[in-house]
Protein backbone atom coordinates (compact mmCIF):
# COMPACT_ATOMS: atom_id res chain seq x y z
CA UNK A 1 0.00 0.00 0.00
CA UNK A 2 1.58 3.15 -1.28
CA UNK A 3 0.13 6.39 0.46
CA UNK A 4 1.19 9.85 -1.10
CA UNK A 5 1.71 13.24 1.45
CA UNK A 6 0.50 16.56 0.29
CA UNK A 7 1.78 19.43 2.33
CA UNK A 8 0.62 22.81 2.08
CA UNK A 9 1.69 26.43 3.10
CA UNK A 10 0.47 26.72 6.42
CA UNK A 11 2.72 23.04 7.97
CA UNK A 12 5.86 25.13 6.59
CA UNK A 13 4.51 28.68 8.27
CA UNK A 14 3.65 26.47 11.69
CA UNK A 15 7.44 25.20 11.78
CA UNK A 16 9.14 28.35 10.81
CA UNK A 17 10.45 30.90 13.99
CA UNK A 18 13.25 31.42 15.51
CA UNK A 19 12.67 27.96 17.23
CA UNK A 20 12.93 25.14 15.01
CA UNK A 21 12.20 22.44 16.80
CA UNK A 22 9.09 21.47 15.14
CA UNK A 23 10.85 22.05 12.09
CA UNK A 24 13.59 19.67 13.37
CA UNK A 25 10.62 16.94 14.50
CA UNK A 26 9.34 16.77 11.25
CA UNK A 27 12.25 16.88 9.07
CA UNK A 28 13.44 13.61 11.31
CA UNK A 29 9.96 12.14 11.58
CA UNK A 30 10.48 12.02 7.59
CA UNK A 31 13.77 10.83 7.26
CA UNK A 32 13.34 7.59 9.59
CA UNK A 33 10.82 6.46 7.15
CA UNK A 34 11.93 7.81 4.27
CA UNK A 35 9.00 9.86 3.05
CA UNK A 36 8.49 13.07 0.88
CA UNK A 37 6.06 15.59 1.26
CA UNK A 38 4.96 16.73 -2.07
CA UNK A 39 3.83 20.09 -2.37
CA UNK A 40 1.48 21.89 -5.13
CA UNK A 41 3.21 24.27 -7.56
CA UNK A 42 1.22 26.79 -6.36
CA UNK A 43 2.14 26.19 -2.81
CA UNK A 44 5.89 26.05 -3.78
CA UNK A 45 5.17 29.94 -5.41
CA UNK A 46 3.56 31.00 -2.34
CA UNK A 47 6.44 29.75 -0.19
CA UNK A 48 8.85 31.71 -1.81
CA UNK A 49 7.36 34.82 -3.08
CA UNK A 50 6.78 37.18 -0.27
CA UNK A 51 10.41 38.87 0.59
CA UNK A 52 8.32 41.15 3.17
CA UNK A 53 7.55 37.81 4.81
CA UNK A 54 10.69 37.59 6.23
CA UNK A 55 10.33 40.27 8.73
CA UNK A 56 8.34 37.69 10.64
CA UNK A 57 10.12 35.09 12.51
CA UNK A 58 6.96 32.57 11.13
CA UNK A 59 8.31 33.75 7.57
CA UNK A 60 11.63 32.42 8.03
CA UNK A 61 11.43 28.94 7.44
CA UNK A 62 13.92 26.84 6.03
CA UNK A 63 11.96 24.75 3.67
CA UNK A 64 14.94 24.84 1.32
CA UNK A 65 16.68 22.54 3.57
CA UNK A 66 13.90 19.94 3.15
CA UNK A 67 14.32 20.18 -0.60
CA UNK A 68 18.08 19.37 -0.73
CA UNK A 69 17.47 16.54 1.90
CA UNK A 70 14.75 15.53 -0.82
CA UNK A 71 11.97 15.31 2.05
CA UNK A 72 9.79 17.89 0.44
CA UNK A 73 9.15 17.56 -3.10
CA UNK A 74 7.42 19.69 -5.54
CA UNK A 75 4.70 17.45 -7.06
CA UNK A 76 3.69 16.97 -11.10
CA UNK A 77 2.64 19.94 -12.40
CA UNK A 78 -1.46 19.78 -12.39
CA UNK A 79 -2.88 17.98 -15.43
CA UNK A 80 -5.88 20.01 -16.39
CA UNK A 81 -6.76 18.30 -19.38
CA UNK A 82 -7.57 15.07 -17.17
CA UNK A 83 -11.09 15.03 -17.12
CA UNK A 84 -11.17 13.91 -13.33
CA UNK A 85 -8.81 16.34 -12.25
CA UNK A 86 -10.66 19.66 -13.76
CA UNK A 87 -13.92 18.29 -12.60
CA UNK A 88 -13.02 17.46 -9.16
CA UNK A 89 -11.24 21.20 -9.28
CA UNK A 90 -14.41 22.97 -10.17
CA UNK A 91 -16.65 21.01 -7.53
CA UNK A 92 -13.90 21.74 -4.98
CA UNK A 93 -13.96 25.79 -6.25
CA UNK A 94 -17.69 24.95 -5.74
CA UNK A 95 -17.31 24.08 -2.30
CA UNK A 96 -14.70 26.14 -0.85
CA UNK A 97 -17.15 29.61 -1.88
CA UNK A 98 -20.44 27.61 -0.24
CA UNK A 99 -18.36 26.59 2.94
CA UNK A 100 -16.74 30.09 3.44
CA UNK A 101 -19.63 31.77 2.47
CA UNK A 102 -17.84 33.55 -0.78
CA UNK A 103 -19.05 34.13 -4.56
CA UNK A 104 -17.69 31.40 -6.43
CA UNK A 105 -15.46 34.47 -8.42
CA UNK A 106 -13.53 35.00 -5.62
CA UNK A 107 -11.39 31.62 -5.33
CA UNK A 108 -8.85 30.72 -7.19
CA UNK A 109 -6.38 27.79 -8.71
CA UNK A 110 -4.14 27.79 -5.82
CA UNK A 111 -7.21 27.05 -3.68
CA UNK A 112 -8.09 24.16 -5.00
CA UNK A 113 -4.86 22.59 -6.14
CA UNK A 114 -4.65 20.72 -3.03
CA UNK A 115 -7.42 18.94 -3.98
CA UNK A 116 -6.61 18.43 -7.57
CA UNK A 117 -2.84 17.02 -6.90
CA UNK A 118 -4.74 14.54 -4.41
CA UNK A 119 -7.14 13.70 -7.18
CA UNK A 120 -4.16 13.31 -9.71
CA UNK A 121 -2.33 10.93 -7.79
CA UNK A 122 -4.86 8.68 -7.05
CA UNK A 123 -6.05 8.50 -10.41
CA UNK A 124 -2.85 7.90 -11.71
CA UNK A 125 -2.26 4.99 -9.46
CA UNK A 126 0.53 6.62 -7.84
CA UNK A 127 -0.80 5.97 -4.44
CA UNK A 128 -3.48 3.80 -3.04
CA UNK A 129 -3.88 6.73 -0.26
CA UNK A 130 -3.19 10.19 -0.19
CA UNK A 131 -3.11 12.18 2.93
CA UNK A 132 -3.75 15.51 3.19
CA UNK A 133 -1.43 18.14 5.43
CA UNK A 134 -3.20 21.42 5.82
CA UNK A 135 -4.39 24.62 7.74
CA UNK A 136 -6.65 24.85 4.99
CA UNK A 137 -10.08 23.40 6.63
CA UNK A 138 -12.34 24.59 3.51
CA UNK A 139 -9.64 22.48 1.47
CA UNK A 140 -9.17 19.63 3.50
CA UNK A 141 -12.51 19.27 3.63
CA UNK A 142 -13.38 19.66 -0.25
CA UNK A 143 -11.01 16.78 -0.63
CA UNK A 144 -12.58 14.53 2.00
CA UNK A 145 -16.00 15.10 0.64
CA UNK A 146 -15.48 14.93 -2.87
CA UNK A 147 -13.31 12.45 -3.99
CA UNK A 148 -15.16 9.94 -2.24
CA UNK A 149 -18.02 10.97 -4.90
CA UNK A 150 -15.28 9.82 -7.56
CA UNK A 151 -14.71 6.68 -6.18
CA UNK A 152 -12.24 6.84 -3.98
CA UNK A 153 -13.76 5.85 -0.99
CA UNK A 154 -11.76 5.73 2.22
CA UNK A 155 -8.97 6.96 0.21
CA UNK A 156 -8.44 10.46 1.01
CA UNK A 157 -7.69 11.60 4.51
CA UNK A 158 -7.07 15.49 5.91
CA UNK A 159 -4.85 15.89 9.08
CA UNK A 160 -5.58 19.49 10.13
CA UNK A 161 -1.60 20.74 11.38
CA UNK A 162 -2.00 22.22 14.73
CA UNK A 163 0.54 23.47 16.94
CA UNK A 164 0.50 20.41 19.26
CA UNK A 165 -0.11 17.70 15.77
CA UNK A 166 3.47 19.26 14.87
CA UNK A 167 4.75 19.20 18.90
CA UNK A 168 3.87 15.41 19.07
CA UNK A 169 4.87 14.42 15.36
CA UNK A 170 6.68 11.62 15.10
CA UNK A 171 7.37 8.38 12.22
CA UNK A 172 4.59 6.13 13.36
CA UNK A 173 2.85 9.45 11.83
CA UNK A 174 4.50 8.24 7.79
CA UNK A 175 3.98 4.49 8.69
CA UNK B 1 -17.63 59.23 17.71
CA UNK B 2 -16.95 56.57 20.23
CA UNK B 3 -19.88 54.38 22.04
CA UNK B 4 -19.55 52.40 24.52
CA UNK B 5 -22.24 49.91 26.23
CA UNK B 6 -19.78 49.96 28.79
CA UNK B 7 -20.29 48.57 32.50
CA UNK B 8 -17.08 50.43 33.79
CA UNK B 9 -19.39 52.86 34.79
CA UNK B 10 -16.60 55.44 32.94
CA UNK B 11 -18.35 57.74 30.13
CA UNK B 12 -17.23 57.32 26.97
CA UNK B 13 -14.28 59.47 26.16
CA UNK B 14 -12.53 58.78 29.86
CA UNK B 15 -12.87 55.17 28.99
CA UNK B 16 -11.31 56.16 25.44
CA UNK B 17 -8.09 57.37 27.61
CA UNK B 18 -7.73 53.88 29.28
CA UNK B 19 -8.20 51.69 26.29
CA UNK B 20 -5.37 53.37 24.73
CA UNK B 21 -2.99 52.86 27.67
CA UNK B 22 -4.17 49.30 27.13
CA UNK B 23 -3.34 49.51 23.65
CA UNK B 24 0.08 50.91 23.71
CA UNK B 25 1.08 48.77 26.71
CA UNK B 26 1.29 45.33 26.02
CA UNK B 27 2.20 44.62 30.06
CA UNK B 28 -1.36 46.12 30.72
CA UNK B 29 -3.22 44.65 28.51
CA UNK B 30 -2.02 41.17 29.87
CA UNK B 31 -2.88 42.09 32.83
CA UNK B 32 -6.02 43.01 31.97
CA UNK B 33 -6.96 40.29 29.63
CA UNK B 34 -6.02 37.80 32.00
CA UNK B 35 -8.26 38.84 35.17
CA UNK B 36 -10.60 38.70 32.66
CA UNK B 37 -10.24 35.27 31.54
CA UNK B 38 -9.41 34.22 35.19
CA UNK B 39 -10.89 36.33 37.45
CA UNK B 40 -11.67 36.49 40.45
CA UNK B 41 -7.57 36.44 40.92
CA UNK B 42 -4.89 37.98 43.31
CA UNK B 43 -2.00 40.62 42.16
CA UNK B 44 -0.11 37.41 43.21
CA UNK B 45 -1.74 35.12 41.03
CA UNK B 46 -0.98 37.35 38.00
CA UNK B 47 3.01 38.28 39.09
CA UNK B 48 3.35 34.48 38.91
CA UNK B 49 0.86 33.55 35.77
CA UNK B 50 2.38 36.23 33.72
CA UNK B 51 5.89 36.53 34.98
CA UNK B 52 5.65 40.48 35.25
CA UNK B 53 7.87 41.97 37.93
CA UNK B 54 6.26 42.63 41.60
CA UNK B 55 6.02 46.34 41.25
CA UNK B 56 4.57 46.77 38.02
CA UNK B 57 1.55 44.55 38.11
CA UNK B 58 0.41 46.31 41.73
CA UNK B 59 0.90 49.70 39.96
CA UNK B 60 -1.15 48.17 37.04
CA UNK B 61 -4.12 46.72 38.85
CA UNK B 62 -3.72 50.06 40.49
CA UNK B 63 -4.41 51.77 37.05
CA UNK B 64 -7.03 49.24 35.86
CA UNK B 65 -9.02 49.70 39.42
CA UNK B 66 -8.77 53.25 39.12
CA UNK B 67 -9.84 53.26 35.71
CA UNK B 68 -12.72 51.37 36.20
CA UNK B 69 -11.52 48.21 34.24
CA UNK B 70 -11.16 46.16 36.68
CA UNK B 71 -12.64 46.09 40.40
CA UNK B 72 -12.47 43.92 43.79
CA UNK B 73 -14.56 42.20 44.62
CA UNK B 74 -12.95 40.76 47.86
CA UNK B 75 -12.08 43.39 50.45
CA UNK B 76 -9.95 41.64 52.31
CA UNK B 77 -6.07 40.55 51.83
CA UNK B 78 -5.46 39.29 49.85
CA UNK B 79 -7.71 41.13 47.39
CA UNK B 80 -8.85 39.84 44.35
CA UNK B 81 -10.02 41.57 41.41
CA UNK B 82 -12.65 40.82 38.47
CA UNK B 83 -12.12 42.77 35.50
CA UNK B 84 -14.98 44.48 33.05
CA UNK B 85 -15.71 43.41 29.35
CA UNK B 86 -15.47 46.65 27.19
CA UNK B 87 -16.42 47.30 24.09
CA UNK B 88 -15.42 50.18 22.25
CA UNK B 89 -16.61 51.19 19.16
CA UNK B 90 -14.54 54.10 17.00
CA UNK B 91 -15.89 55.48 13.82
CA UNK B 92 -13.29 57.75 11.62
CA UNK B 93 -14.03 58.43 8.18
CA UNK B 94 -16.69 56.16 7.14
CA UNK B 95 -14.78 53.21 9.12
CA UNK B 96 -15.69 51.55 12.25
CA UNK B 97 -13.87 49.33 14.23
CA UNK B 98 -14.52 48.16 17.38
CA UNK B 99 -11.93 47.52 20.30
CA UNK B 100 -12.95 44.27 22.03
CA UNK B 101 -10.99 41.88 24.99
CA UNK B 102 -10.05 39.64 22.31
CA UNK B 103 -8.29 42.63 20.19
CA UNK B 104 -6.69 43.72 23.50
CA UNK B 105 -5.52 39.97 24.22
CA UNK B 106 -4.20 39.96 20.84
CA UNK B 107 -2.08 43.15 21.51
CA UNK B 108 -1.17 41.69 25.01
CA UNK B 109 0.95 38.59 22.96
CA UNK B 110 2.76 41.08 20.68
CA UNK B 111 5.39 41.16 23.46
CA UNK B 112 6.13 37.16 23.29
CA UNK B 113 4.93 36.44 19.47
CA UNK B 114 6.68 38.87 17.47
CA UNK B 115 4.48 37.63 14.30
CA UNK B 116 2.01 39.78 15.74
CA UNK B 117 4.64 42.30 16.52
CA UNK B 118 5.73 42.94 13.18
CA UNK B 119 2.06 42.85 11.46
CA UNK B 120 1.21 45.61 13.82
CA UNK B 121 3.61 47.73 12.90
CA UNK B 122 3.38 46.70 9.08
CA UNK B 123 -0.30 47.32 9.21
CA UNK B 124 -1.32 49.17 12.58
CA UNK B 125 -4.00 48.28 15.28
CA UNK B 126 -6.55 48.65 12.55
CA UNK B 127 -4.92 46.08 10.51
CA UNK B 128 -4.58 43.98 13.39
CA UNK B 129 -8.17 44.53 14.32
CA UNK B 130 -9.42 42.90 10.78
CA UNK B 131 -7.17 40.07 10.42
CA UNK B 132 -8.64 39.03 14.25
CA UNK B 133 -11.69 38.94 12.47
CA UNK B 134 -10.34 36.64 9.94
CA UNK B 135 -9.11 34.39 12.43
CA UNK B 136 -12.25 33.77 13.84
CA UNK B 137 -13.09 32.69 10.37
CA UNK B 138 -9.77 30.57 10.04
CA UNK B 139 -10.72 28.73 13.19
CA UNK B 140 -14.31 28.16 12.39
CA UNK B 141 -13.16 26.98 8.46
CA UNK B 142 -14.94 29.17 7.09
CA UNK B 143 -12.19 30.92 5.27
CA UNK B 144 -8.56 29.90 4.62
CA UNK B 145 -5.10 32.01 4.19
CA UNK B 146 -5.83 32.30 0.42
CA UNK B 147 -8.93 33.55 0.22
CA UNK B 148 -7.95 36.23 3.29
CA UNK B 149 -4.79 37.60 1.20
CA UNK B 150 -6.65 38.54 -1.14
CA UNK B 151 -9.42 40.03 0.71
CA UNK B 152 -6.95 41.75 3.11
CA UNK B 153 -4.46 42.29 0.22
CA UNK B 154 -1.63 40.51 1.99
CA UNK B 155 0.62 37.56 0.22
CA UNK B 156 -0.73 34.17 0.82
CA UNK B 157 2.21 33.25 3.05
CA UNK B 158 1.80 36.91 5.32
CA UNK B 159 -1.74 36.10 5.64
CA UNK B 160 -1.37 32.45 7.17
CA UNK B 161 1.74 33.63 9.32
CA UNK B 162 -0.86 36.12 10.58
CA UNK B 163 -3.68 33.75 10.92
CA UNK B 164 -1.82 31.08 12.28
CA UNK B 165 -0.30 33.57 15.25
CA UNK B 166 -3.63 35.10 16.01
CA UNK B 167 -5.47 31.65 16.47
CA UNK B 168 -4.96 31.00 19.96
CA UNK B 169 -6.83 34.17 20.55
CA UNK B 170 -9.71 33.61 18.32
CA UNK B 171 -10.13 30.48 19.60
CA UNK B 172 -10.16 31.54 22.84
CA UNK B 173 -12.38 34.49 22.65
CA UNK B 174 -15.01 32.47 20.23
CA UNK B 175 -17.34 32.06 22.53
CA UNK B 176 -17.44 35.49 23.56
CA UNK B 177 -17.89 36.59 19.58
CA UNK B 178 -21.08 33.59 19.18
Amino acid sequence: MTTVYIADTGVFVRCGGPNKDKFQRLRRALRQTGVSLRVPQRVYEELGGDPAADEYPSGNIPYPNGFEEGWIVVADELDYTSPLVSTVMDEARRFIANETDRDEDITEKADTALVGLAAQVLDTGQADHVVLLTTDKPAGRAAETLLPQHGFDDRIEFRYVSVEYLETITADEFR
Amino acid sequence: MAQSPSRSGQPPIQQLQTVADLLETPALARIYAYILRHGPTTVSEIIDELDIPQGTAYDYVQNLETAGLVEKTREQRPYEYDAESIALTLSADGETQTITPALIAAVARREKDEDIDVYIERHGLDGLAVALEYAYEYVDGTVNHRIAARELDLSPLEAEIILQALEPVATEYADAVA
